[in-house]
Parts: structure tokens; C-alpha cells; sequence
């Protein structure tokens, strides 16, 4: 048989094709599935493998599952055995130590054949709200993975098409919030059998072989552009050290370092020197810090370039087996993408003095996972309910950090008070912003935002966060956004809690996060006054912090700067 | 609640048999006049006046009646469609707006979703809230999600709040309070308050705008609302006035986004409806087109210069949305976050899919090698290299002349001629010679991936819903569709296209097919197996004294209005809906709701593959649409019938095709001129139809019939 030739026109075509399939899979597992952290929140990702494993198109709402998701996906396919697989079989897996990451991240795989031919594969991967284990929504501080939740190996859950009754009662049994997460796999399944679908009508129109063909070239294609961007990145050698604020268990912070290493053969990430391991809830699987790199390389290159195996193959990431970057079994990993989501504020920040125009100062970084859970007085049902909260963003050379938004991997929507509150046995009794949180600098962090959550009803609650030591850097003079605050507020006491615990909540209790502000960038004392004077008119900043950090005086009543007063506090005099 | 203007309602007396449509777009502006006895049309088209659109109007309007000597007094009505109230939002220039909330949550529209508009970029910027921070303000008061309240709205701290509210001279107030949906009245209070110390400031209630559950979408829906209010009040206002001067006083209408239409009052008060009136308008005529002619079931594609729009219409009716955004980055549809970038509205939107590819998007290769169209386009200036008016880069339009598909001596009726070896010579620079094709090869290229683009705009208001594509017949029109619908319907496998008479103001004469329609909800969340049946009965019951009362408000809507009830449900925990219509039986029991419950399951399974039967459902919001009918023109037959167009043949020349299997290549086209066709011509492709405002490219395989009113109908 002849290769038949590349028609650039074509290629065009079926790039597109298989982008749409792999968006139309994504929105059938948004729109039927039940849970408010995959419906609403969009805390999920769809893709097409091709026959060999390698990625082709994906739909990602969420960055952090961008290296991550490929990478568990040919590893679980490899360890089940393809040829085990069949037309309309999927295997279900969460393995962290099988190229997985935390438990909830729950993938479905299912292999696409064209007749006989086994063509590619479908997969799906969401974060399920609750995974058994020892605290409601399965996040908390454990000592060892056993404890996180239900660990499923590649099995075969789905089965020429019907799902196997046995294995799916024995892995809803170890759940808590039965009915939203049987939904939720409803909505896998759904998800994939909807990408099979286009991808076979893809091939009926252009045949298996042009398929293949086009395939390749689309890896190829990318290739050659993540190779024209590589090209354009500053070589050089570029490092930086932080830390994770505590581990859950003691007090110690964990150190994270970062070693970039651009030259003409790509990019190297080196996470040596990171501390080893705990037996606390801050560990990242290998998969979690590729994901965490291919996310900051990513950043750096044009908007429009495809994510495929033509991209991935340019991030090299060397993290030290048995550290906190590539911990091993049995370590607990609920907690990884706290580690994995500050990884990417020090690669930016190793980056900064190379590409000061690209980067952003420190933002919130961390997950900020507020989890709860008990019996419904009024359901009689067990009820799990998960979310993240949003911060300060960091200041960038030219403009300020946007207020109260999520950061880097992680872009999930708030949950809708009124959609909570009619759902779930809670009362959110203030979300706003904190004034005073940003990080000052010529362009300010964001603020960081408050939330309040009262329970009528005695009820599991789970912070699973960060930043409760040191704000988020700024960059060249900016400083660090305002720490976050986690409380426990019982009969009108404030009590401050640590960033990773889990409280038994009393009818009346109230949990109060007030999360981070971003790092400012520049000196504050280079902010235009007028820019201070409006953060001060909007009540975003307090006329003392606007003086005491920025040196502008603003004279409230007049609501104007004060320019001779601005003049001296600026000039130190 | 208040309104200063005062719009003519028409009257009953004398022969009103003619009805004016004009739609004002980005570059022109649009006038139809329909004589309603004899279907007869007259279009009229002059400059749009984007510093002060109300001059274009009436411009048009006074071309229309100075063409045939119409006396404003047989004009039945006037319906209009405009994007003030988006061009508003979009260009910042909303009136100066409070916002006034539940203690704890001012910052709801600053936080909004808390999420990045684009995933990888590290330099993005939120949208801007409508109302700043310092105009955002609390009022002491909770309910729960029962609408219990919790805490009883603080009087004296409401007065103190007004006191302020008073002081900033503000035009407008947006009122949301948490919850408001289940029980409105703290809302009214509020808004009374307001009312009594600021009488002259327009005031708008979540609960009265769109009484729907999910705060964000619900109060930046009320603050849309609110900041476009005084905006659109004064203009239609000015227009009102105007055609008073011109002594046409019969009752001004307005195109919703849904597709229906609504009294200049209504629209005034309630202008968040009227945000996507313009696109809107060219699903209605798609719809009431492919209805008379007996094809309820069709997809609407209209290409203009800069964007082209996909709809889906399913038994006469276009598909409505309620998940939309305004001002933000263009549709994809797609888009996880695309809706992030703008500020979201829950109204009923026409669901269309809306695309940067238009005649003058531009073609290029990126550093991969790879041959793209879009999204920059040259738009009218400097437009497509073959303009000569400066453009450099080549554009779908530069393709299209390049492959013969358009005449450069016949372009807009002969009035531009266009310059072929310039378009030429772009394509071979930018697009042949780097990518290794001949020139020909290459804007056929451009042409295909343009068309790709459009065919997944195609699937995704069919397929992505639901809907097997081939099931419907593809409607093209706008200036730029109809040289490209045959080939998209050959790519998406549909078997029958239509192009109607004068694709290039279609659009407008959507505005004089369709009815007065006014929308009601109200969210009533219950599970199936739970609910209060005698509730359902008695909420829709009170949202059609709602109805009536705004119907007979409505001087167009002659007679008892109709009422169209549906339900939006959902598995219990799930989080969209599916509007599902209700059973057509006398009364709301068991059978009733059996009968829906079944329904939903149906729509489920269409729209999401999969039904679960042990599932319990749940109702979510009753709506029920108010429907003052408007008969219909008379659609007009040509004159001449023959079955041999042979006499309309302008000439030939060669215009290069491709199938599916490989190139034709330039191959021997006949050019029929539209003008002459008469009814009952039959012939077929390759051919070119060309009218002055738009070429028909008809590829190989397909035949045309022309049917009794002029619309060409083509088949495979």
C-alpha cells in the first residue's frame, strides 16, 4: 500500500475534528454529570490517545491535569494490557502510585476501535468529590495513602458497553456521597462513548490510513512549533528555593527547590534539593511536578500552540525518587498539588530575572480546599461537599495582580451560594473581599477573598491549605501578599486553625477563611498615586496602608491625593 | 418600575397594510418594508451612523416610504433590532449604576466565578465589574433557601443606605438580594424605598428581571439591566419621537434576543432581553421561512463580512439559551471559560454559535507550516487585497475570486470592481509558495479551512444538542453565505439547502415574521415524586395574569394571547437543565407530571446519551412564554414559470471545484443571472447564481429547483 501524501489542507481539517471531538466530550461530562465540583466547578478533562498512548487533542478545564492526566493514562492502559481490552470495554483508575496523582482524580480509559483495528483511545478524568477514607470529601492529613480513600488499580469497569454491576457497587460502597458520585461515572462513561463516536465518524470520512497519517503529522506539527518556541527562550541556568508552610502533622516548613536549565536541546526542570517525603499530606507524585512543569512551560509559549505528545516531549523533569517532588509508596498524596501548584510560583520566579515581562509575582498557590460532610437532617443521606477558594494574583511588569482568582493549574469556579445553601446543610454568611491583603508594589497583588460558611447541623469540616506562615513573593522590590488566615469562630471566639486539619463542627459553628493576597511587582513606592488613590476610594486599601506602604497621602475628604504630603513621604524626608 | 417615556401605541382605524423592519449592523443598516396583502417587499440600505444610530434609522425608514410612496398612516408597525444596549457593554459607556446586595456579599460582582478567562496566560485581566466597588453596597437582611427569612430587613440601616445611594448621582440601581427568588419582598421593599426618595432613577429587581436561583448570573443579569435601562430608554425614545415627525405613529416593536418581539416600553424597561436582537433576527427569518414552505426543521447559517452564525430551529422554533455571556471574547461555544471573558446574562438568548470567519477573515502560515484562516480579518477597511483599498493580506474573499466563484466586474451589482491578479499575487506570496501549492490549490485551501470552521459551528448547534444535521435543511444568506452553504451541507452531509430571494438582507425581514413575546419563570425546585402539583397550577396561573396583562399592552397583538408552558429539569444533584415543554392535557395530576417526567427522560437521553430511569427528577423553574400573534405577510410569487432557464444565463466562465476524492480543477461554470429566474427553473451545478448583493456557488451534484416565491432550492 502507498503512503498516500500530506495535503496541508486536509491536515487542517482533521485538526480541527479532533479538537471538536475532544470538546464535545467535555461538554457531555460537564453538562449530565451530578456533583457541584465537576459540574459547576469544571473539575475535569477529556483527551484522544492515539493507538500507541501518545496524546492528540485534548479538552482541559483544568491546567493541573495537563501533564499529569497523560501521563496516567498510557501507564494504566500498559499495566492492564491492551490486548485485554476490547470494543466498548473502559478500564477505571486512580493508582497514584501507577502514574496517578491524589485518589479523587478518577480516570476512565476506553479503547476506540474502527472494526477490528484498535484505532486510539478516549479517556476521561474528574475529580470526584468524595473517595472513602478518613475525613468527608477524602482530603485531610493522613499518614499513609491507605487512609486517603479507596486505591483502584486499572480494573474493567466497563465492560462491551454495560458497566460491571459487581465492581461498581464495591467501589460505591467505600463512598460516601453515593448517588452524586454514581452520577458522576454516569457522566464518564457518557463522555467517552460520545468521543468514540466522533472519532469513528472522523475516520469513516477520511479512512484509517489518511487517519494514521494525520495523526502523526499533527504530533509533528507541534513539534516543530514547541520547537520554534523553545528556540526563542533565554538560555541559561536559572534557580530558586521556597517552601510549603507546614506539612499537617508538624510545624516544619517543606522546602521546595527548582533548577531550569535551558539550552538548545529544551527544557530541564530540576526539583534536587526538595525535601524527602513525609508522612504528611504534602507529597507530589512524578505525575503532579511534570504537570506543574509542563504547565509553566506552557505559559511561555504562544497561546495558540496545541498540547499534544509533540509538546510534552520537550519537558524533562529529573525529581529526585523518595521527595516531597516524587515521593513513593506509601505515601500519603492527598495533598500533592499543594507542592505541585507552589513549584510553579518558584519556576516563574527562577524565570523572572530572564523573562521580567512574562512572569508574575507569587500568587495564592495552593489548592485551598475547603471539604465537609455528615448526615443530612433532612435527606437522611450522607452528603460530602468540596471546593477551592480563590486569592490574590501576583503583579506583573505592567499591570496589577487581579483580585480574588484562582492560579496557575487550577481554574475552578466558585460554587453558587444559593445552589450550596439549597443542597447541602449550610449557611455561607459572607464572601467578599479582604481589604489590605494585597502584596504593595508599582503594580499590587490581588486581594484575597473571605468566606464564611455557618452550620446549622453538627458536620466533618476539612481545611486542606497553605500560606498560613508567609504570603506569596513578590518580584523586584514588590512585596508579599498578605498570609491567609484559617478560623474556627465558636459563640463569637475566634480561634485560628492550622491549613491542614479537620474540626467536628457544633449546630452554630462558623469557618472562616480569609485566603492570600498576590505579590506585589516593582517598588510601592513607584505606584502611580492615582492608581493608590482609587484602591483607597474602592475601600480595597486603607488610607493608613496606602501611607504607611506606599507613601501617598490621600485626603479622603476631598477624595485627592495629597501631593505636597505624597511628595515628602516619598522623598523620606 | 419607572418610566418617563411615552411611545405611541398605534391605532386601530384605516388600512394599515404595511409593516417596516430595520436592523441596524456594524456597517449598514437595513430597511424592509412588507406590504401584508401582497407579499410585496422593498429594502432599503443606507450607512450605519455608529455615533448616533437613531440618524441611520430614519434615514432608512425614509428611503422605504419615499420609494413607493407610502402613507405612514398604513403602516401596521415598526420593528427594530440594535445593538445599542451590547455596544454599550462593550464599549463601557453603561450609565452609572449602584448595586445593592445582602450584608456580606458586595464584592459578588468582583469575585464573579473567580476564575481566569484563558488557561496559559500569565498576563490576563478580569472583566471589570459593570458597578465599582464604592457604588456596591449592603443591606442587613437574610433569607434561607426556603425564602424564610432569617434576618429581618434592617429599616433604618435600608433609609442610611438610600441617604448614600442618593448622594453619589447615580442613574440607575441593581437590586439583589440573596435568595430573592424564593420570596421577593424584602427586594421590593428595597426597591420602594429607593423609588420614594429617588423617583427619576431607573430600578431594576433580580427578582422581577429573571427570578432564577444562582446569585452571580442572577445580579449581573439585574445590573445589565439596570446600566443599559437609561441608555436604551432615551434612544428608542428619540426614535419614537422622530418617526412621530415623519407621521408614522403606529407602535415601535423590538427584536428580543429570543427571537420574539416586545413594545418599546417593555424593551425600555426590561433591555437585558434585547442584548442579541441583531443575530437573533436572522434565526426568525431562517425559522418562519423554512416553516411556510413546509421544512420546520432547519439550520440557519449567515455570513457577513466579519463573523458567520449557526442556529439550529426545530419545529418552527429557534433553539433558546440561557447560558450566555455579553462583551466578552468571541463565542466558541466550546470554551469551557469562554464565558469568563464577558459578563453572563440568564435571558433567553437564540442559541447561536457565532465564528470569526467572514469574507474578509485572513489567511496565513504559522511556524508549524501550517495553513490557517482567521481569527484577524481585514473587516471593510482596509478589507480584502482585491478591494484595493490597501489590504495586503489575503482574505476568504481574495480566495473566492481567485477560484472563479465570484465575478470582479459584478461585484455589489458591478459598483466595485475587483482586482484579481492583486488577490492573486497575496495568495501566492502568503499561502502558495510556503506552503508548496499551486495558487489555486491554496485558496482552495482557504476556502476548506474556512468551511471547516463553519461545519463544527454546524455541530455544534446540531450534534453537540442532539441533533443528526442531516435530519435539517441548511438556510444560507447574509452577503458572504450563500457562496459557501452548498459546500458546508456536502461537508456535514446535509441533503438540501435553500437559498432565499435577497440573501443579503434576509436578516431584516426576520423582524416581520414573528410575534410579540414576553417571557416569565419562576424557579420552583422540587423533586418530581415530591412536588405540590396544586403549586405548579397556581405559579403558572399567576404567570399568565403576568402575561396577559403585559400582552394587552401590546397594540400589535391583536386577540387573547397564547401561552407556551415548559419546566426546566434535572436529575436530582445534577446542575443544568433541560427545558422540556409540558403535556398537552387539561390538567396538572399524576398523569401530568408521569407524562413530563417521561419527557425529560427523552430529552435527556437525546441531549446526553444516556436516561436514568431509578434517577429522581427534579423540577427546577416553570416558564411560560406569552405569545401575541402576528399574522404572517403574504410571501409573494414571481411572476414568469418556466422550466428552462436558459434565458437567464448570463454567461460562462471556469470557477474551480474539489470533491471529496480530488481536484476538478477549473472546469466550465454556468452564470445565471437571479433577477431572471423564473419559477420552476430546474438546473444544476457547477454553476454561479449571482444577484447584487451576493453570489450562490452551487458545486457539482446538486440541483437546483426555483421554486414559486424565487427561493433557490438545492438538492444532492
Amino acid at each position: 500500500m502507498t503512503q498516500p501524501a500530506l495535503d496541508p489542507i486536509k491536515f487542517e481539517v482533521v485538526r480541527n475534528a479532533l479538537t471538536q471531538a475532544a470538546e464535545e466530550m467535555a461538554i457531555a461530562l460537564r453538562r449530565s454529570a451530578y456533583s457541584t465540583n465537576v459540574k459547576t466547578r469544571q473539575d475535569f478533562s477529556c483527551a484522544f490517545f492515539d493507538k500507541n498512548l501518545r496524546s492528540v487533542a485534548q479538552a482541559f478545564t483544568q491546567p493541573v491535569h495537563l501533564g499529569s492526566f497523560v501521563r496516567h493514562v498510557p501507564i494504566a492502559v500498559k499495566r492492564y494490557g491492551p490486548e485485554n481490552l476490547g470494543p466498548g470495554d473502559m478500564i477505571l483508575s486512580n493508582d497514584p502510585y501507577g502514574g496517578g496523582v491524589h485518589l479523587n482524580d478518577i480516570s476512565l480509559i476506553g479503547p476506540v476501535y474502527y472494526g477490528d483495528e484498535l484505532v486510539g483511545y478516549t479517556a476521561c478524568l474528574a475529580h470526584h468529590v468524595d473517595v472513602g477514607g478518613g475525613a468527608p470529601a477524602s482530603v485531610g492529613a493522613f499518614r499513609e495513602v491507605f487512609q486517603e480513600g479507596i486505591i483502584i488499580p486499572p480494573i474493567k469497569f466497563v465492560n462491551n458497553g454495560n458497566l460491571d454491576q459487581d465492581l461498581f457497587r464495591l467501589v460505591v460502597s467505600q463512598i460516601r456521597s453515593k448517588r452524586e458520585t454514581s452520577g458522576d461515572f454516569r457522566a464518564q462513561i457518557a463522555s467517552n462513548k460520545t468521543g468514540t463516536l466522533r472519532i469513528t465518524e472522523i475516520i469513516d470520512r477520511y479512512g484509517l490510513d489518511e487517519f494514521n497519517l494525520y495523526i502523526d503529522e499533527i504530533i509533528e506539527y507541534t513539534d516543530r512549533r514547541t520547537q520554534a518556541e523553545v528556540d526563542r527562550l533565554p538560555k541559561g541556568v536559572y534557580q530558586a528555593e521556597g517552601f510549603v508552610d507546614n506539612d499537617g502533622f508538624s510545624d516544619d516548613v517543606v522546602k521546595l527547590a527548582v533548577k531550569i536549565t535551558i539550552n538548545d536541546e529544551g527544557v530541564r526542570f530540576d526539583t534536587s534539593g526538595s525535601d524527602q517525603q513525609r508522612r504528611a499530606p504534602v507529597n507530589s507524585t512524578f505525575a503532579q511536578t511534570f504537570s506543574a512543569c509542563a504547565y509553566a512551560l506552557r505559559c511561555l509559549m504562544d497561546k495558540d500552540l496545541p498540547v499534544n505528545d509533540g509538546f510534552y516531549r520537550y519537558v524533562h523533569v529529573d525529581a529526585p525518587e523518595g521527595t516531597v517532588t516524587n515521593c513513593v509508596h506509601p505515601a500519603p498524596v492527598v495533598g500533592g498539588w499543594e507542592t505541585h501548584v507552589r513549584l510553579n510560583d518558584l519556576i516563574f520566579e527562577a524565570l523572572s530575572p530572564a523573562l521580567p515581562d512574562e512572569v508574575c509575582a507569587g500568587t495564592k498557590s495552593m489548592q485551598c480546599h475547603s471539604g465537609f460532610g455528615g448526615e443530612n437532617h433532612q435527606t437522611g443521606e450522607y452528603y460530602c461537599f468540596l471546593e477551592t477558594l480563590a486569592g490574590g494574583y501576583g503583579a506583573r511588569s505592567t499591570s496589577d495582580g487581579p483580585d480574588a482568582v484562582q492560579s496557575h493549574g487550577q481554574n475552578t469556579e466558585n460554587a453558587p451560594i444559593e445552589e450550596t445553601e439549597s443542597n447541602y446543610p449550610v449557611q455561607i454568611t459572607r464572601y467578599e473581599l479582604v481589604p489590605d491583603s494585597e502584596g504593595p508594589g508599582e503594580y499590587r497583588g490581588g486581594l484575597g477573598l473571605r468566606r464564611d460558611y455557618t452550620f446549622p447541623e453538627e458536620a466533618t469540616f476539612t481545611i486542606l491549605a497553605d500560606r498560613d506562615k508567609a504570603g506569596p513573593r513578590g518580584l523586584f522590590d514588590g512585596e508579599r501578599g498578605s498570609k491567609s488566615v484559617y478560623a474556627l469562630i465558636q459563640n463569637g471566639e475566634e480561634e485560628h486553625l492550622s491549613s491542614k486539619t479537620t474540626v467536628q463542627l457544633k449546630p452554630g459553628d462558623v469557618i472562616s477563611y480569609r485566603t492570600s493576597g498576590g505579590g506585589g511587582y516593582g517598588s510601592p513606592k513607584n505606584r502611580e498615586s492615582e492608581a493608590v488613590l482609587s484602591d483607597v476610594l474602592q475601600g480595597k486599601i486603607s488610607v493608613g496602608r496606602a501611607r504607611e506602604r506606599y507613601g501617598v497621602a490621600v485626603d479622603i475628604q476631598s477624595q485627592t491625593v495629597d501631593k505636597t504630603e505624597t511628595e515628602r513621604l516619598r522623598s523620606g524626608t | 418600575m419607572t418610566s418617563t417615556s411615552h411611545f405611541p401605541v398605534g391605532s386601530e382605524t384605516g388600512d394599515q397594510r404595511f409593516r417596516i423592519g430595520v436592523d441596524i449592523g456594524g456597517t449598514f443598516t437595513d430597511g424592509t418594508l412588507v406590504d401584508s396583502v401582497t407579499g410585496e417587499v422593498t429594502t432599503s440600505k443606507v450607512l450605519s451612523t455608529p455615533s448616533n444610530p437613531a440618524s441611520g434609522f430614519i434615514s432608512a425608514v425614509q428611503k422605504l416610504l419615499s420609494v413607493d410612496s407610502v402613507d405612514p398612516a398604513a403602516i401596521e408597525h415598526v420593528v427594530h433590532a440594535t445593538t445599542v444596549a451590547t455596544n454599550a457593554i462593550i464599549e463601557g459607556k453603561t450609565a452609572k449604576t449602584a448595586f445593592v446586595t445582602t450584608e456580606g456579599f458586595r464584592d459578588m460582582l468582583e469575585i464573579a466565578r473567580q476564575i481566569r478567562p484563558s488557561l496559559y496566560d500569565l498576563q490576563f485581566e478580569k472583566p471589570a465589574p459593570l458597578v465599582p466597588r464604592q457604588l456596591c453596597f449592603e443591606v442587613p437582611e437574610r433569607l434561607n433557601a426556603k425564602g424564610e427569612v432569617v434576618t429581618p430587613l434592617d429599616e433604618s440601616a435600608l433609609a442610611q443606605l438610600v441617604e448614600q445611594i442618593a448622594e453619589s448621582e447615580i442613574e440607575a440601581v441593581a437590586v439583589c438580594l440573596l435568595h430573592s427568588y424564593r420570596n421577593p419582598d424584602h427586594e421590593r421593599r428595597v426597591g420602594e424605598t429607593i423609588a420614594a426618595k429617588l423617583p427619576k432613577v431607573i430600578i431594576s429587581l433580580s427578582s422581577d428581571v429573571v427570578p432564577e436561583f444562582r446569585e452571580y448570573l442572577r445580579a449581573s443579569t439585574t445590573v445589565i439591566n439596570s446600566s443599559v435601562a437609561p441608555i436604551v430608554s432615551t434612544y428608542l425614545s428619540s426614535i419614537s419621537d422622530q418617526l412621530v415627525a415623519e407621521n408614522v405613529t403606529s407602535e415601535l416593536l423590538v427584536m428580543q434576543s429570543s427571537g420574539g418581539v416586545y413594545p418599546a416600553k417593555a424593551a425600555s424597561e426590561n433591555p437585558v432581553f434585547m442584548v442579541e436582537s441583531g443575530p437573533a433576527a436572522g434565526a426568525v427569518a431562517a425559522a418562519s421561512l423554512g416553516s411556510s414552505l413546509g421544512y420546520p426543521n432547519v439550520i440557519s447559517f449567515d455570513m457577513g463580512g466579519t463573523t458567520a452564525k449557526a442556529s439550529l430551529i426545530r419545529n418552527g422554533q429557534p433553539n433558546i439559551t440561557k447560558d450566555y455571556s455579553v462583551g466578552g471574547a468571541a463565542q466558541s461555544g466550546t470554551g469551557a471559560f469562554g464565558g469568563a471573558s464577558g459578563y453572563p446574562i440568564r435571558t433567553p438568548v437564540v442559541d447561536l454559535v457565532e465564528i470569526g470567519a467572514g469574507g474578509g477573515s485572513i489567511a496565513w502560515v504559522d511556524s508549524g507550516g501550517a495553513l490557517r484562516v482567521g481569527p484577524h480579518s481585514a473587516g471593510a477597511d482596509p478589507g480584502p487585497v482585491c478591494y484595493g483599498l490597501g489590504g495586503r493580506q489575503p482574505t476568504i474573499t481574495d480566495a473566492n475570486l481567485v477560484l472563479g466563484r465570484l465575478d470582479p466586474d459584478y461585484f455589489a451589482g458591478g459598483e466595485m470592481k475587483l482586482d484579481r491578479e492583486a488577490a492573486y499575487a497575496a495568495i501566492r506570496t502568503h499561502c502558495a509558495e510556503p506552503l508548496g501549492l499551486s495558487v489555486e490549490g491554496a485558496a482552495h485551501g482557504i476556502v476548506e479551512i474556512a468551511n471547516t470552521a463553519m461545519v463544527n459551528a454546524l455541530r455544534l448547534v446540531s450534534v453537540q444538542r442532539g441533533h443528526d444535521p442531516r435530519d435539517f435543511m441548511l438556510i444560507g444568506f447574509g452577503g458572504a453565505g450563500p457562496a459557501h452553504t452548498v459546500r458546508l451541507a456536502e461537508q456535514a452531509g446535509i441533503p438540501k439547502v435553500l437559498i432565499p430571494l435577497g440573501p443579503g438582507t434576509a436578516s431584516a425581514l426576520g423582524l416581520l415574521v414573528t410575534d410579540v413575546r414576553m417571557e416569565g419563570s419562576a424557579t420552583l425546585i422540587a423533586r418530581a415524586d415530591q412536588v405540590d402539583l396544586a403549586k405548579i397550577s397556581s405559579e403558572f396561573e399567576r404567570l399568565e395574569s403576568l402575561g396577559r396583562e403585559a400582552h394587552h399592552q401590546a397594540a400589535s397583538a391583536s386577540g387573547e394571547p397564547e401561552f407556551e408552558r415548559a419546566v426546566e429539569m434535572r436529575y436530582w444533584g445534577q446542575s443544568f437543565e433541560l427545558s422540556v415543554p409540558v403535556p398537552k392535557r387539561d390538567s396538572i395530576d399524576q398523569h401530568w407530571m408521569d407524562e413530563l417526567t417521561e419527557s425529560f427522560h427523552e430529552a435527556h437521553e437525546t441531549a446526553y446519551g444516556f436516561r436514568a430511569n431509578d434517577e429522581p427528577v427534579e423540577l427546577v423553574n416553570l416558564r411560560l412564554t406569552t405569545v401575541g400573534k402576528i399574522a404572517r405577510p403574504k410571501m409573494r410569487k414571481l411572476a414568469n414559470v418556466d422550466s428552462d432557464p436558459s434565458s437567464s444565463i448570463k454567461g460562462f466562465r471556469q470557477v474551480y471545484f474539489a470533491s471529496e476524492t480530488g481536484d476538478r480543477g477549473m472546469i466550465d461554470s454556468t452564470v445565471y443571472d437571479r433577477s431572471l429566474l423564473p419559477a420552476g427553473a430546474v438546473f444544476t451545478g457547477p454553476a454561479i447564481v449571482e444577484e447584487p448583493d451576493c453570489t450562490t456557488v452551487i458545486h457539482p451534484e446538486w440541483k437546483v429547483t426555483v421554486d414559486q416565491f424565487g427561493n433557490l432550492s438545492i438538492e444532492h
